[in-house]
């Protein structure tokens, strides 16, 4: 028997499909070919959830587009409201008042807090740690809660932040709950930080991207931030009341997965300290311009074009619209943080990696399949 | 003694919990995950997420489809053991929702896939599917 | 802020008489040029010589009734915080242009194959521009402004037989 047994083969490459069906995946596939136990070559496979946005909002006009643009990121959908509404704001040259600004900023921060959290959970369930995950999640209701008061909804807030300010006023009440909601967050990132060696072991040393290819390949956010260039837009390009308000940008030198990580526990300590300040110089007056408190069908878009950028918690999002007179927008063309995420980067990474750390550099990345398929 | 017929008899033994298989699409994403979560703990009812369609009872399709990911969703249908039972969240599986006019989206599920329950809303809160849940589970404790 | 103020006018000097360009400041950071197809090379090299190392998008607008696409590439700076646009325009009939993936890398090369997929330009050297969103697509290219989304869907996936879809054939 064993003298007709064929030899060998001599290669032992496979190709393995990391597919949407996976736990581990979320909605996305990458096309993997393995050596052994390392990735020789990596090749992504979008469009699973491809809509075609930027077609749909040119048969709407702008404050019907505001509905629809919290749709754009599932996981962060009150930061996507606000550049939408910026780039009408531009275009139509509107003047916002004050206090609708700072309610705008109030809600993007804890959007970001709520965002980083679902960020961390994952993370954890990706690399095993189980209690992360469930302590993660039930934290977040908190923040979920407090939407439902002010918008009306728990993950979709309905085109809260519109073209010429906010659709309402805080309820009463509101301002002693987000104050009592951001002192469990507090508690809850003292228990993120404590240092667990299993999670550690898996993600320092993994994953690492230097400055020189993150630039070249498209990276902005966490991910650039985590191989030490200091960079972001609420500094560099302030819009809103960001140049009245005092934080920090946290950076690190390492770029490794572990170090993105520090970085995303770390904005969540800014971001607390942002809504403070805000919260205590709220002004009186109006929430939205004249123009839009009672908004006709006829209304029509000057003529022009307007690029605006924003930090959404995954990078740089920008909105490019263009106008020819009429009432709808002609051309709108949706800039996302993870279409340059996802491809470019996520193949540079995961060449020449383990099989083992194939979750830990995937979500360190900090991934949203609907934003990079819009 | 009640008397009951072959098939009462058969899915009582077997739809005591409910196992789901863990195809979290789209918009359904943000208001499934909190099921698992500790507030809304789905584990006291017995249903817990398994990672392979052959040991599950149940497919939850959560929101929009597209052409691509309804061709996947068909093969994991068809390798789930009878019996089996699949429930739609959202409207845009009822009607196309808020994605009407896309050229890239499916209108109407039940042309692809056998569906028991709609629930609708955009999205579902978690409440609501815990009703569809006792539903099935009343369904077949009063099935002769 | 003061020491910044005068580079955009420093910068669209250079550009304007160099290479036979008109632009406009729009407001503070924002620069917008408009170039012919043949220049398009040599001004992108240039500026990312001036340090304008981040291609933030490439974008096509579609105008159906002058019978042209319009190409803009937005460029940022982060070393003097500026945001440049260059707008070129070419013919829609046969949507032909030169790539910049030899000059900004992986980042330039997969926004042109998102572009490809969707209006059908083609890029002169791109390595890849192999299809990224749809599977067998066979119609013509999605977003253009003649193919109109309504019209394909009401005779693709509704139904006049079925009543609860009546509403929108009206």
């Amino acid at each position: 028997m064993i003298d007709q047994m064929e030899p060998a083969p001599k290669d032992t490459e496979y190709d393995l499909y990391f597919g949407p069906a996976h736990p581990g995946s979320g909605n996305f596939g990458v096309k993997l070919k393995i050596d052994g136990e390392i990735v020789t070559s990596a090749r992504a496979d979008p469009g699973y959830l491809h809509r075609g946005f930027e077609k749909l909002m040119e048969y709407r006009t702008p404050l019907q587009n505001a509905v629809l643009s919290d749709r754009i990121c599932i996981l962060e959908p009150l930061n996507w409201n606000l550049v939408h509404a910026e780039a009408v704001d531009e275009l139509m040259d509107i003047d916002v008042p004050e206090r609708a600004k700072y309610i705008r900023v109030i809600m993007a921060e804890l959007s970001r807090i709520q965002s980083h959290i679902i960020w961390y959970g994952v993370f954890s369930k990706g690399t095993g740690f189980d209690t992360g995950f469930k302590m993660a999640f039930g934290y977040r209701d908190y923040i979920l809660d407090l939407f439902e008061l002010i918008t009306g909804g728990r993950v979709y807030p309905a085109g809260y932040i519109c073209p010429g300010g906010v659709r309402r006023d805080f309820p009463n009440g509101a301002k002693d709950k987000i104050l009592k909601v951001l002192d469990k967050m507090n508690e809850m990132i003292k228990l993120e930080e404590l240092e667990n060696p299993a999670l550690d072991a898996r993600a320092k040393g993994v994953g690492i991207l230097k400055v020189k290819d993150a630039i070249r390949l498209g990276a902005t956010g966490p991910v650039l931030r985590g191989s030490g260039m200091r960079t972001d837009v609420r500094k560099d390009e302030p819009y809103e009341i960001y140049n009245r308000l005092d934080f920090d940008v946290p950076v690190r030198k390492e770029g490794d997965a572990y170090a993105r990580n520090i970085i995303g526990i770390e904005e969540m300590y800014q971001s607390i300290k942002i809504v403070k300040q805000a919260l205590e110089d709220l002004p009186e007056g109006e929430v939205i311009a004249l123009k839009f408190k009672r908004p006709k069908v006829k209304d029509k878009i000057p003529e022009g074009e307007a690029y605006t950028r924003n930090e959404v918690a995954r990078g740089e999002a920008a909105v490019y619209m263009v106008s020819d007179g009429g009432s709808t927008p002609y051309r709108c063309k949706i800039r996302g943080p993870d279409f340059l995420h996802m491809i470019p980067v996520l193949e540079y990474l995961l060449k020449g990696a383990q099989i083992a750390d194939i979750p830990a550099i995937y979500w360190s990345l900090n991934i949203c399949p609907a934003d990079m398929d819009r | 003694m009640v008397k009951r017929s072959k098939k009462a008899r058969t899915m009582r033994k077997v739809i005591k919990s409910i196992w789901i298989f863990n195809w979290f699409n789209s918009c359904g994403f943000c208001e499934l995950v909190p099921l698992v979560g500790s507030r809304w703990d789905m584990e006291r009812f017995g249903m817990i997420i398994v990672g392979t369609p052959r040991h599950a009872d149940v497919l939850f399709i959560a929101g929009y489809q597209t052409p691509k990911s309804i061709k996947r969703a068909k093969r994991v249908y068809e390798q789930m053991a009878e019996p089996r039972v699949v429930i739609a969240l959202g409207s845009c599986t009822m009607t196309g929702g808020m994605y009407w006019d896309s050229y890239n989206t499916i209108k109407r599920l039940e042309d692809y896939l056998p569906v028991t329950i709609y629930i609708p809303g955009c999205p579902p809160r978690p409440e609501a599917v815990f009703e569809a849940c006792e539903k099935i589970f009343k369904h077949v404790n009063e099935l002769e | 802020m003061n020491s910044n103020e005068g580079r955009e006018a420093e910068i669209l000097k250079v550009v304007s008489s160099k290479f036979d360009a008109e632009g406009k400041i729009q407001r503070d950071r924002r620069i917008w040029v408009s170039i012919n197809e043949g220049k398009l090379i040599e001004l992108c090299a240039f500026l990312k010589n001036q340090r304008f190392e981040h291609l933030s998008a490439i974008s096509v607008t579609d105008w159906v009734k002058e019978g042209k696409f319009e190409i803009t590439y937005h460029l940022w700076s982060y070393k003097d915080k500026i945001l440049v646009t260059l707008k070129t325009k070419i013919d829609r009939k046969k949507p032909v242009v030169e790539s910049v993936a030899s000059i900004w890398g992986e980042s330039a090369q997969i926004h042109e194959r998102e572009l490809h997929e969707l209006f059908g330009v083609k890029f002169k050297d791109n390595p890849d521009l192999s299809s990224l969103f749809l599977e067998d697509w066979q119609s013509p290219p999605p977003f253009r402004k003649d193919f109109d989304w309504r019209e394909y869907v009401r005779e693709k996936y509704y139904d006049k037989e079925n009543e609860r879809e009546l509403v929108y054939y009206d």
